[in-house]
């Protein structure tokens, strides 16, 4: 499979808000993400499948609930971690 | 700056959620309680255990309970066991299996969505997190009458059964059920109830001496070395055995004395304190039964209070007091619950014994129903909710 390049993904408002988001809570359901982007679930499911493809993000399957957080074995999800609480931090300051 | 002297060195040890190290008279049911689930500490996936602690109020249930929970819990860390106590209070969450389970799943993962699935499916998942995580669970269901009540036999049977779908699979859940006697139990279906009965520790109503036995060691613990004198701790011991032995209610009068004591600038807390805090608890009602209320339960009584400090009746009403939570809500800026929900925080009032409810007849209006105060003035109980919202918003 081919892999995106950085600016692709990044690209995504709706993709840097789901990062965001994980980063901040850790791990959440598709229907709760949709509903703090207030976008549709079929949009976030998109955007959480490029994700997810990229090895940024994994999910676990609970039954009908499918949790997703950062891959903490993807070196691009610790470095997407890394930018993102280094931007809030130096936002605060 | 000036310090204020205090015959307290650590009133923590007096609040209601600190579990003491030492159970002075309960040793032997803990050591039972330990060889019951012996098992958990060798090789916990080979069975599952279920227990009942029966008791009236304050007789040691909770306690008893959770001291064993840090103790086998200490003692699988030390063992490198994959083993977890969790304590759920089932009237907290209204008895309802769903949030019992949710609250337990919450602990491993605290963003799980809370509405969209079904109770069945919310054990499944904790079972399926506890196979991931190949720990063993020792649930303790404190109050288990309030789950019996809301979902019947049938989630206990769910919650006791869980083994039999998954058959040679580890043993993940062991329970612990706590409640005042078994009356509750007997409502259950025979299936279920043979699941339950098997190993049932009941707590006796304590002597005089062993709640003095009780306060004396609280007291080594949260008092100052001889700030407490004997005859303090003997009149406490007495009025707690009056109330059916309750400890609970010992220890809170023993705190409250030590306020009334700190209060007059005393280096010691007199019984006279003693008597000053006995005057001021809520008569045949308990401050921690209306602080277990919710929120929104809080409100409803402030409203039926209210009421019944203005208008001087007997009783007030449902539609009464139904308005008057109404404007409480108001000014909280809060949304009020349903009528169906008021019924069902009238119908836990009752059961607490904070109020009365009885069908009044009368008036152009027919029949409706009456709600009384029988066992405490309306201002007292208004000022005692009111310091329990205030500690809440803070």
């Amino acid at each position: 499979m081919r892999r995106m390049d950085i600016e692709d993904v990044f690209s995504s408002r709706l993709r840097m808000k789901i990062l965001r988001i994980l980063v901040r809570v850790g791990e959440l359901n598709g229907s709760e993400i949709a509903r703090r982007l207030s976008v549709n679930y079929v949009t976030t499911s998109k955007h959480l499948k490029t994700l997810e493809d990229e090895g940024i993000l994994v999910h676990k399957v609970f039954g009908r609930i499918c949790l997703y957080r950062l891959n903490e074995r993807s070196p691009k999800a610790k470095a997407v971690q890394t930018l993102v609480e280094t931007w809030e931090q130096a936002n605060k300051q | 700056m000036s310090t204020r002297r205090s015959v307290f060195k650590d009133e923590t040890k007096l609040d209601i959620n600190y579990i003491p190290y030492k159970l002075p008279h309960r040793e032997a049911e803990l050591r039972l309680l330990m060889e019951f689930f012996s098992f958990a500490l060798q090789s916990p996936e080979k069975m599952a255990q279920r227990v009942v602690i029966t008791g009236d109020v304050g007789t040691g249930k909770t306690a008893l309970s959770q001291r064993f929970g840090a103790n086998i819990t200490n003692e699988a860390n030390k063992r490198g066991t994959s083993l977890r106590y969790i304590h759920v209070n089932c009237r907290e969450y209204h008895g309802s299996l769903f949030l019992i389970l949710q609250h337990a799943i919450s602990i491993f993962h605290p963003n799980f969505p809370k509405r969209g699935y079904s109770a069945e499916e919310s054990l499944n998942a904790f079972v399926q997190i506890l196979d991931e995580q190949n720990l063993h669970v020792i649930l303790a269901l404190d109050e288990f009458e309030s789950l019996i009540e809301r979902e019947g036999s049938e989630a206990v049977y769910k919650l006791t059964r869980l083994q039999e779908a998954r058959q040679n699979k580890p043993q993940r859940l062991s329970l612990i059920s706590i409640l005042r006697n078994l009356t509750a139990i007997h409502r259950l279906d025979a299936s279920t109830r043979s699941t339950l009965q098997s190993n049932i520790i009941n707590l006796g109503k304590y002597s005089k001496q062993q709640l003095a036995d009780i306060l004396n060691d609280r007291a080594s613990t949260a008092f100052k070395p001889l700030a407490v004198p004997e005859d303090t701790v003997g009149l406490i011991a007495e009025l707690a055995f009056s109330e059916s032995g309750n400890a609970r209610f010992g220890i809170e009068l023993l705190w409250r004395a030590g306020k009334y004591a700190d209060s007059a600038d005393l280096d010691t807390v007199p019984p006279e304190c003693v008597r000053k805090a006995v005057s001021s608890i809520i008569p045949a009602m308990r401050k921690s039964d209306l602080a277990d209320l919710g929120f929104h339960e809080r409100l409803f009584l402030l409203g039926i209070a209210r009421t019944l400090k203005k208008n001087e009746k007997a009783y007030v009403t449902f539609t009464e007091a139904e308005r008057s939570y109404a404007v409480v809500c108001e000014e909280l800026n809060t949304t009020p619950k349903s009528h169906t929900q008021l019924w069902k925080y009238l119908r836990n009032f009752s059961a607490l014994g904070i109020v009365e409810a009885a069908v009044v007849t009368g008036g152009s209006r027919g029949r409706s129903t009456g709600i009384y105060l029988p066992r405490i003035p309306a201002e007292e109980l208004e000022k005692e909710l009111k310091t329990l919202l205030e500690k809440q918003e803070m």
